[in-house]
């Protein structure tokens, strides 16, 4: 009775559910030791085979959490620390003498070269994706961007980095600094707020588009007051997770964006230098010295926090952002 | 005399600003075609459209132009593609040894990343409680999207020492294993195999949740018509759902492969960075992303040195296009199928 009643509440719960997964998973492996005989050999199969593939998942999911365990376990003692460039020092601080001191400018630095990145890329990107799902037709022209996005997605980031340094650095003589790595960003950013703008923009039911063209509203209206508010969260997805990803590359930014244990003072010129998180923690591991190893880890788990609360930032923005305009 | 107060001074401005503002859209409105402005959009439009071609071309442009003076020249030519011996200092731009380790480390990683992350695509596609499987693939996403410098922190500061103190040790100790050609070789560590490794485990993520997506969209029915027919449920994810969602995969694989080459921080800090092909999994190598890495910067007042990275960078972006036009071609006849199923 009580039993009943016990699994009867469990059943309501998503750990009673787990439970009883569990459980079953847990009765036939005894059944597989004690009836061994009963099993056919499909059977035993087919559970050998099952066990396998969540195993696979064990594999796949493990180094993420030995990952964190190994940033947390050297690099908290930075983040709780007390002494130079420890605790609140940490983010607040520049390297100083010796580096002992905070990573300010390297995030400064990242967060500068992200802000030029998005204002060069998204509207860029948005523009194009509006063109090729609202004003073109399926057809030659379409199909010629797409798979332009798609290589240029797919284009190895010491590539954009050797083209920065080339056409930005040497041939259009920007020189180094924010701007320059900033344009290189921007070209990593374009393909993924392309394409998930677009894929918004096609959720968007074609209703909308001729409710408000019945309304007398031109096609520019339609678009840019209908359209694309409609489909303003998933943009919103894609610039964030494309910021996500910029935020951590380093090889683009190895020849473009000089480095600087200060702060940018200009957008061009040797003023404009900036160090980066990802060339920080690089430069920092290639350190001998111990405290710069530590501090390394701490600097890991500053960009992994970042990056990690933009991707949530970007699910959250698409679950609520939808909820709220539908 | 009177000084114009504020409010007033305010009260002109916006009045002034307003009557000006009024009579340029008024102009507008005369204007006030559809069409007109329909075509601005369409123009206005276009040009942004076309900037990722015009980007890969800039790039293509760039790279040919900077890679012509070596491939041109007596010391170089094309033979350099194969010739494995890389000293600047006495003219020898061989970038075969780089290709070589690009592709022993690509292999490693394929090797391993391929069955696991199939694998764990179909527990998760076919086998896993929903709850469960929200969290794994919340799990997987957040994995997608750790920068690589800090999974090659993690490989340089715990995967080389694991590979030095325990991985070579029980493999040489092992007679079984000790006599393999390709797991001879003292190690420090650094070594193909730990760019492998660190390459597979960034690649997971991407296997899984394409896989993972390409097996669920195969339509129900097939796998219910399997299991009416007898078929266990391993056999029906195997050979139904898994054979159905094959160009996905496939797509999936590619992209990866892409991807694999193209990495750079992360195996840049664990590959030992030796100018020899690895004939071990225990020998170091250098992969193409890193010689560019390691050397441009150098590099860059050597005509010919510079146009050898150069032609790296090249062979990079070629590869990539290819394998993102091969993906593209698989998940198109993926569709085709799924259209047809």
């Amino acid at each position: 009775m009580n039993r009943t009643d016990d699994e009867r509440e469990r059943e309501g719960t998503q750990a009673g559910r787990l439970w009883t997964v569990l459980s079953e998973g847990g009765t036939r492996l005894v059944a597989l030791g004690g009836r061994a005989r009963r099993l056919t050999r499909r059977e035993v199969k087919d559970i050998v085979f099952k066990l396998l593939v969540a195993l696979m998942v064990l594999i796949v999911v493990t180094p993420f959490f030995l990952l964190l365990a190994r940033l947390l376990s050297v690099g908290l003692q930075d983040l709780v620390g007390s002494g130079p460039g420890q605790g609140w020092e940490l983010i607040a601080t520049l390297p100083g003498a010796a580096l002992r001191g905070g990573v300010l400018n390297a995030i400064v630095g990242t967060t500068v070269l992200v802000l030029v990145a998005t204002a060069v890329g998204v509207p860029l990107s948005v523009m194009g994706a509006v063109y090729i799902n609202e004003y073109s037709r399926p057809g030659r022209v379409r199909t010629a961007i797409e798979f332009g996005a798609d290589v240029l997605a797919g284009i190895p980031s010491i590539v954009f980095g050797a083209f920065g340094f080339t056409f930005l650095v040497a041939y259009l003589g920007l020189g180094l600094g924010a701007l320059t790595g900033g344009l290189t960003l921007a070209f990593m950013m374009i393909p993924t707020v392309m394409r998930t703008t677009q894929e918004a923009l096609k959720q968007v039911p074609s209703s909308l588009r001729e409710a408000s063209l019945a309304l007398g509203a031109t096609k520019w209206a339609t678009t840019w007051r209908v359209t694309v508010r409609a489909a303003l969260p998933g943009i919103v997805t894609g610039i964030l997770l494309a910021v996500g990803r910029v935020m951590g590359e380093t090889a683009p930014l190895i020849f473009t964006t000089g480095n600087n244990l200060g702060l940018p003072t200009g957008l061009v010129g040797p003023e404009s230098w900036v160090a980066s998180l990802p060339f920080t923690i690089w430069s920092y591991i290639m350190d001998p010295r111990p405290y710069l190893q530590v501090r390394a880890h701490s600097a890991a788990l500053v960009l992994l926090m970042m990056v990690l609360i933009v991707d949530i930032l970007a699910n959250y923005a698409s679950r609520r952002l939808t909820r709220r305009i539908v | 005399m009177v000084m114009p107060t504020i409010r007033e001074t305010l009260a002109a401005w916006s009045r002034q600003i307003s009557e000006r503002y009024e009579s340029l859209s008024m102009r507008l409105r005369r204007l006030k075609d559809p069409a007109h402005v329909d075509l601005a959009g369409r123009i206005g439009l276009f040009i942004p459209a076309t900037t990722a071609i015009l980007i890969i071309v800039l790039i293509l442009t760039f790279l040919w132009y900077e890679s012509m003076p070596i491939l041109t020249s007596d010391v170089g030519g094309p033979a350099i593609f194969l010739e494995p011996t890389w000293d600047p200092n006495r003219d020898l731009f061989g970038i075969g040894v780089f290709i070589a380790g690009s592709l022993v480390c690509t292999g490693i990683a394929l090797g391993v990343a391929l069955p696991v992350g199939i694998g764990a695509a179909i527990f998760l596609s076919e086998f896993c409680p929903s709850h469960l499987r929200d969290v794994l693939r919340m799990i997987i996403e957040m994995m997608a999207a750790v920068p690589s410098i800090v999974y090659g922190l993690w490989a340089y500061t715990v995967m080389v020492p694991w590979i030095r103190d325990s991985v070579y040790p029980a493999v040489s100790s092992n007679p079984l294993l000790a006599w393999v050609p390709f797991l001879q070789g003292p190690t420090n560590g650094y070594s193909a195999l730990a760019g492998g490794l660190i390459l597979a485990i960034m690649l997971l993520p991407t296997v899984v949740s394409v896989s993972d997506d390409a097996l669920r969209s195969v339509p129900r029915s097939l796998r219910e018509a399997s299991l009416a027919l007898g078929a266990s449920e391993s056999e029906t994810a195997l050979k139904v759902v898994l054979r159905a969602a094959l160009p996905g995969v496939g797509a999936a694989i590619v992209l990866s492969l892409g991807r694999a080459v193209g990495e750079t921080m992360a195996v840049l800090m664990v590959t030992g960075n030796s100018l020899t092909i690895p004939y071990s999994l225990f020998d170091p190598c250098y992969v193409m992303t890193s010689i560019i890495t390691n050397q441009l910067g150098y590099a860059f007042v050597f005509p010919l040195w510079r146009s050898a990275l150069f032609a790296v960078a090249l062979v990079l972006m070629l590869m990539s296009i290819c394998f993102t036009a091969i993906a593209k071609v698989l998940i198109w006849r993926g569709t085709r199928i799924g259209a047809v199923v």
